[in-house]
């Protein structure tokens, strides 16, 4: 109930919002062929919803989400790892780091099609990129924030390297490995959006952009507002999992 | 005289001729110089100085964790070269030492992990451990659920659960309350006698140093030298109360304060 209690602001907001996009659209301020109003979005998308015809696009998009951000993450975690404990490391890969990060990852798109060809190993491949700068250079900082204390009180207590690594440094940095997972993730939808748009006949990007050259406008908006639900239940699907993943910075 | 060994014994640790420096913007400012100590086996030896004077320094490289500049420290014989699995350093700040993400009992457990002991004999000599500290009953909690005396508690009960032969502690009571500091260091005493370990203690409070000790290390101030080690002769079981009040524990406590005032400039003009 005290949940429902501070909600009731957003949620007040959030009906406002409706209640003037369906007045826009209904008094024609702005053009209801290209913004439909509420009363014709809101039945279409419960129809795309209850007839199913969501989950196959849905599951396309989440699915290569899923792939690239995970291959991102674990490239992004194994490499920030050994840059942060290992300076040699760290010295070799800075420079490459430092000159591929700052391009706006869409940017590599067309150079992607270049040499792995429109299709979905690009796809993949600008997901796993996206996801990859923020994870890894959060994790450099994590590993290099860990308490020397702790990694000294490991020594003492006899573990070898690799046991330290596992059993403190990881652990230790985690809390900003997954500041740099929750960056990531957001980067990571953006890129697959934009790249079902470019380079696939499947998946929500895909769809958006057919419906609006097909004029398929309703439709159009019904499947963005299933993009920003996503967006929202991401996100807080995040929040939980950081909170079960490293309880003790609650305190 | 004070610091001679019986011969029939050989001493467990042995510092050598130790000197180390920090750089500072170029400069090179001379830590201590030319420490030679023997540690007897089983002894309670306390490592007295002003602050500075690099007292935790000259314990990290005793316990490998450190490389030593000049000089070198002998564990039964053998060079030391990193940590010896058998020395256990107990650090300062219980805080940072301690896994935020792992159970009291997990913390003990992590002394004894990468040895032979299977996961239920782990938790099984983990609660005997924090039995022996008095903190059983707090196994499932976490380390930032317990105030600090509790948790320098489950450091010690860790550094005993990794069943070394010397026990290192840095200024382990010094972030604690006081009426805590005396209950831990009365804890530590008779954990010492029952265990047959070497504890080296490195403090600055000459109370805790004179009142823990067999015998007491002094360095001087920086450039530390050692100024000289004295056998402190009071008997055991040591009371909180009533070996303080002793006229030999009076008489160190007024000698070693002595000495460590009029080498210091603040109180050398009073």
């Amino acid at each position: 109930m005290r949940k429902l209690g501070r909600a009731w602001p957003s949620l007040v907001t959030c009906l406002v919002i409706v209640a003037i996009w369906q007045v826009a659209s209904d008094r024609e301020v702005v053009n209801p062929a290209l913004l439909p109003p509420p009363s014709r979005v809101f039945p279409l998308l419960w129809e795309m919803i209850a007839s199913g015809a969501v989950l196959a696009p849905l599951a396309h998009t989440l699915g290569y989400l899923a792939a690239g951000y995970a291959l991102g993450c674990a490239v992004g975690i194994s490499l920030g790892v050994l840059m942060g404990v290992n300076h040699h490391v760290f010295n070799i890969f800075e420079p490459l780091v430092e000159l591929i990060r700052p391009i706006p990852k869409p940017a590599l798109i067309p150079p992607l099609f270049l040499f792995l060809g429109i299709g979905t190993t690009t796809k993949l491949t600008v997901i796993a990129l996206a996801t990859f700068f923020p994870v890894l250079l959060n994790t450099i900082q994590g590993v290099r924030g860990v308490e020397p204390v702790a990694v000294n009180t490991a020594r003492t207590l006899g573990h070898s390297t690799i046991a330290t690594i596992v059993k403190v440094v990881l652990p230790g940095a985690l809390p900003l490995i997954l500041v740099g997972m929750r960056v990531a993730l957001g980067l990571a939808l953006i890129l697959v959006i934009l790249a079902e748009m470019l380079v696939d006949a499947k998946g929500l990007g895909y769809q958006i952009i057919d419906l609006q050259r097909s004029f398929g406008i309703t439709e159009m908006f019904a499947w963005i507002m299933i993009l920003a639900v996503i967006g929202v239940l991401l996100n807080a699907a995040f929040e939980w999992f950081e909170r079960l993943a490293v309880p003790w910075r609650a305190k | 005289m004070t610091g001679q060994l019986n011969p029939a014994e050989a001493p467990i640790i042995e510092v050598l001729n130790l000197s180390h420096a920090f750089t500072a913007r170029g400069h090179t400012v001379p830590v201590f110089q030319d420490i030679s100590m023997s540690i007897r086996r089983g002894e309670f030896l306390s490592v007295l100085g002003p602050s500075g004077c690099g007292k935790s320094t000259l314990l990290q490289i005793i316990a490998g964790l450190l490389p030593s500049m000049s000089g070198r420290v002998l564990f039964e014989g053998q060079q030391v070269t990193g940590p010896p699995p058998e020395m256990v350093y107990l650090f300062q700040q219980y805080n940072k030492s301690l896994l935020p993400w792992r159970s009291v009992l997990g913390n003990v457990s992590f002394a004894m992990e990468g040895k032979t002991w299977t996961r239920s004999q782990r938790a099984e000599r983990g609660m005997e451990y924090l039995r022996i500290v008095g903190l059983d009953d707090f196994a499932d909690h976490y380390p930032w659920q317990l105030s600090g005396g509790m948790q320098q508690r489950v450091a010690i009960a860790r550094a005993l659960a990794a069943e070394p032969k010397v026990l290192l502690m840095d200024e382990p009571f010094s972030a604690v309350d006081a009426l805590t500091r005396l209950e831990l260091q009365t804890l530590v005493l008779k954990i010492w006698a029952q265990s047959g370990l070497t504890v080296v203690l490195v403090t600055h409070d000459v109370d805790e140093a004179v009142f823990m000790a067999d015998r007491v290390a002094m360095l001087s101030r920086r450039p530390a030298v050692m100024d000289r080690i004295v056998e402190t002769g009071l008997p055991r079981p040591r009371d909180a109360v009533v070996t303080r009040e002793t006229p030999r524990f009076l008489e160190l406590r007024h000698q070693l304060l002595d000495t460590l005032l009029h080498r210091d400039p603040v109180g050398a003009d009073a």
